[in-house]
């Protein structure tokens, strides 16, 4: 295989990792958030 | 205020024309939101494991069930482009972040996924119904209720093409929603939340049931998505399918795994498009609706995928049931089989109700993005003109619907192929948005109330970790979808290199057609662009007409309204809607984008009309997505006591009076009463008092009023007593009774007193009658009055 080919399989493949890793963490933290969001109550709209 | 950037200075032989930039909308809950989201998004839960496991084998439930929990990162990139512009779309966003040329080419990719959208929803129903009629028959054939003579028709059992019997079904649904689209249906998101209700109770019906199965006959999760696990069909190869390359890798071949599932989570980009509509306080409600789709498609299309490879058997799975595979769940439970069937007959009718509905968004979806893209220029005006009739843009309509039935036929009734085609579109729209978004965190310095978390503070610079996260992802998915879907990464780049270049083009010959425009436009009239409606941009007074006009041909009641109407004493306010479906309203608009050739084409004839009356008007563009609540808007921030119309080529003036009055009723406080006057072509006016208003009593009624209290003010202490207060008292008493047990007998006496009371007036009046209406509540009796007496003058005061 040529080394071209190897190269952009392992950028994609470390794109995909580091992308998924960093993914997780917004997962856990729109989630804290979306309870919270889902908690709290609308203020009445301002006149 | 309006404000002119380069007419400050009155030009005497010029006509002033306000146009309003700003969408006339009626706000929804978020609930309403997520039900018209979830339309498009929930019903790819019906097609989308089945092509996943085609491709990627047994395992595929688990690509999906990521692929619905990486759509909540999506969804954030979503929250934060709408936190920056009120019209977050793709269009938007990338062309404020790359520029117009990628984001023509960002929208070909939408448009790609928006007509496809059409044909897999239209042609994955048209599955799940075959399907059925085929057990069906089976059912019936193994009761011995099939005759014989039919059994040797059809050499056995009698069963339909699924295939075919799909496209037959996707082609009718198509042409159906073409003619509804042609006629201008409005989007209702009443509808949606129906369709959502009936298919959650299909879907906790399914949960209840899967479980009850799975705890009689025990469980194996499907195989974890490990290289060995991983059996990938030619197809899923593509370009790739005479090589072991995914099987040297085994991230490559999850990349591989995950591009082919990507398609359960099309559908995201409606998120930005409704989020204009939503109510107060919107950003909050924009996270609570991207919460409920949230776990609502994780559940729906993640857990039932799940659930389908758990449950029915690999022998039927994939070789019976791959296009319809929760009707395959529906057969594989515990049971009496009638109920089976039963249940799999509901899975089929909400299959039908949802992937029907899609077909429509599509047309809807592209028909918004091709008008939007079309009013900055990108497409010929020729598109955006408006049916005679309907005054739709039918032509931009047949486009799309002409694109969707060549698909429909291509694709021969395949739900993979157009599966895999489909997630073309849905990933590099994707990418484009996420791209572009990570492009602006550097790029734009304005308001922007929620960014995607983490993001890492280095000095002054913020690196905006999660951002970039979803990006690399969708990006690397993208590339590998490049190679492994062959036919999706031919088709969409034909398709969209193919729209861009009609995009390229349109634009150049535009741009030159433009500069001529403009110098008609300053030569006859003076725009004066103005975020919303106001009676100080007009130079208006309060209790002025407002005469709505849309089709130059029929301007008879303009005509009406200037001989009957003194200039000195009430304004005249010319009015047109320049409607934009949910797709158009995403986006923001500029004074050319709202005041075209038509319009233009259209205020001269008008000025004209009023020229050969010597009398003065005023001039009104409003962009609407609902013609009605347009006019309503208008009518409350003008404060006008009027409003008049001609009568609609599709509708009755009673249809059209009722369409306002319900409009009014749904409009927020504050609103004012107003008449609404339709002129037939002939002179006839009907007219119709919009809103609550004092009901025209009948002679004997009086009467009776009258003489209670004569009676009653004989009685000590009730001297001072009057006519009013007996009303009250009575309407106080007949409400009491009607909220108690009397209700029956107080709805039999008024069935009765209605059936005794002569037709309306206005069904069966002649010419010079007026017949004056409360809509939508219940009819008054009418009041007659000469034709000749024109508008109403003064405004109509309420209760």
């Amino acid at each position: 295989m040529n080394w071209l080919v190897r190269f952009g399989i392992y950028t994609l493949e470390a794109l995909f990792v580091v992308g998924w890793s960093g993914t997780a963490i917004v997962l856990l933290l729109t989630g804290i958030e979306d309870v919270e969001t889902l908690v709290e109550k609308d203020e009445p709209p301002q006149a | 205020m309006p404000s002119s950037p380069q007419d400050t200075g009155q030009v005497s032989n010029r006509v002033r024309i306000v146009v309003a930039t700003s969408v006339m909308l009626t706000f929804i809950s978020f609930w309403r939101a997520a039900a018209i989201i979830l339309n498009d998004l929930g019903s790819s839960a019906f097609y989308a494991g089945g092509i996943a496991e085609q491709a990627v084998g047994k395992s595929a439930p688990w690509f999906v069930l990521a692929v619905m929990l990486f759509s909540f990162g999506v969804r954030a990139v979503y929250v934060e482009s709408c936190s920056m512009f009120v019209r977050g779309g793709v269009y938007r966003v990338v062309k404020e972040a790359l520029g117009g040329t990628l984001a023509k080419l960002s929208v070909s990719a939408l448009m790609f996924d928006y007509v496809l959208t059409g044909p897999i929803s239209g042609v994955s129903a048209g599955q799940y119904i075959a399907g059925l009629i085929n057990e069906t028959f089976l059912f019936a054939d193994a009761h011995g209720w099939i005759p014989r003579a039919v059994h040797v028709i059809f050499h056995g059992t009698p069963q339909v093409s699924e295939n075919w019997t799909a496209v037959v079904f996707a082609l009718l649904v198509t042409l159906y929603y073409w003619w509804q689209n042609t006629k201008g249906i409005e989007e209702s998101s009443e509808k949606a939340l129906r369709i959502m209700q009936i298919t959650t109770v299909m879907v906790v019906l399914l949960l209840a049931w899967s479980g009850i199965t799975l705890l009689q006959t025990g469980f194996h999760l499907p195989p974890l998505p490990t290289l060995s696990n991983l059996h990938f069909s030619t197809e899923a190869l593509g370009f790739w399918k005479d090589s072991r390359i995914a099987y040297h890798f085994a991230i490559l071949a999850i990349i591989i795994g995950f591009g082919h599932s990507v398609l359960a989570m099309s559908g995201e980009e409606s998120l930005a498009q409704v989020y204009r509509e939503l109510a107060h306080p919107k950003l909050k409600n924009l996270k609570r609706t991207a919460i409920v789709i949230g776990v609502y498609s994780f559940v729906f299309t993640g857990i039932v995928s799940l659930l389908a490879v758990m449950l029915v058997p690999d022998a039927v799975r994939i070789p019976v049931y791959k296009d319809n595979l929760i009707a395959g769940l529906a057969m594989s439970m515990v049971g009496p089989l009638v109920l089976r069937l039963a249940f799999r007959a509901f899975v089929v009718v909400v299959g039908f109700l949802i992937l029907s509905g899609a077909v429509n968004t599509a047309i809807v979806g592209s028909n918004g993005v091709l008008n939007r893209v079309s009013e900055d220029g990108v497409l010929a005006d020729w598109f955006r003109h408006p049916h005679r009739k309907y005054g739709t843009t039918h032509r931009i309509i047949n486009l799309v619907v002409g694109l969707q039935i060549f698909t429909i036929l291509v694709s021969k009734g395949d739900v993979y192929v157009l599966g895999e085609a489909y997630a073309f579109g849905v990933i590099w729209s994707f990418v484009f948005k996420s791209v572009s978004m990570l492009v602006l965190r550097f790029k734009y310095k304005g308001e922007r109330t929620w960014k995607v978390p983490p993001n890492l503070k280095i000095g002054k610079t913020e690196i905006p970790i999660g951002l970039a996260s979803v990006a690399m992802v969708l990006v690397a998915t993208a590339v590998v979808n490049l190679f492994t879907k062959s036919v999706a990464t031919v088709s969409g780049i034909v398709f969209s290199l193919g729209l861009f270049t009609i995009f390229t083009v349109s634009e150049r010959v535009n741009r030159r057609k433009h500069a001529q425009f403009q110098q008609q436009m300053k030569e006859q009239f003076q725009l004066l662009q103005s975020d919303t409606v106001e009676r100080a941009g007009l130079g208006i007074r309060p209790g002025n007409v407002l005469v709505t006009v849309r089709d130059y041909n029929t301007l008879s009641h303009l005509k009406w309204v200037l001989e009957h109407t003194d200039t000195k004493e009430q304004d005249i306010v010319v009015m047109t809607a320049r409607v934009s479906q949910f797709g158009s309203a995403a986006y923001g608009l500029s004074t050319e984008q709202v005041f075209s050739d038509y319009e233009q084409q259209l205020f001269t004839r008008a000025v004209s009309v009023a020229e050969s009356f010597g009398k003065r008007v005023s001039l009104l563009v409003v962009p609407a997505r609902d013609v009605w609540s347009a006019i309503v808007q208008t009518a409350i921030n003008l404060e006008s006591s009027a409003v008049v119309s001609g009568l609609s080529s599709k509708m009755t003036s009673q249809e059209q009076a009722f369409q306002l009055g319900r409009t009014w009723e749904e409009t927020s406080e504050p609103k004012r009463q107003f008449v609404l006057q339709v002129v037939h072509p002939d002179g006839q006016v009907d007219t119709f008092r919009i809103g609550p208003h004092t009901p025209t009593m009948k002679p004997e009624d009086i009467h009776l009023v009258h003489r209670l209290w004569l009676n009653i003010t004989r009685e000590q202490g009730l001297e001072n007593l009057h006519h009013h207060d007996i009303l009250t008292e009575a309407l106080t008493r007949f409400a009491h009774d009607y909220a108690g047990r009397d209700q029956k007998e107080i709805l039999h006496d008024l069935r009765r007193v209605s059936r005794a009371s002569p037709s309306a007036p206005a069904l069966d009046s002649s010419a010079g009658t007026q017949a004056v209406r409360s809509l939508p509540a219940d009819e008054d009796e009418p009041i007659s009055s000469n034709k000749d007496e024109g508008p109403s003058s003064s405004p109509i005061v309420g209760p």
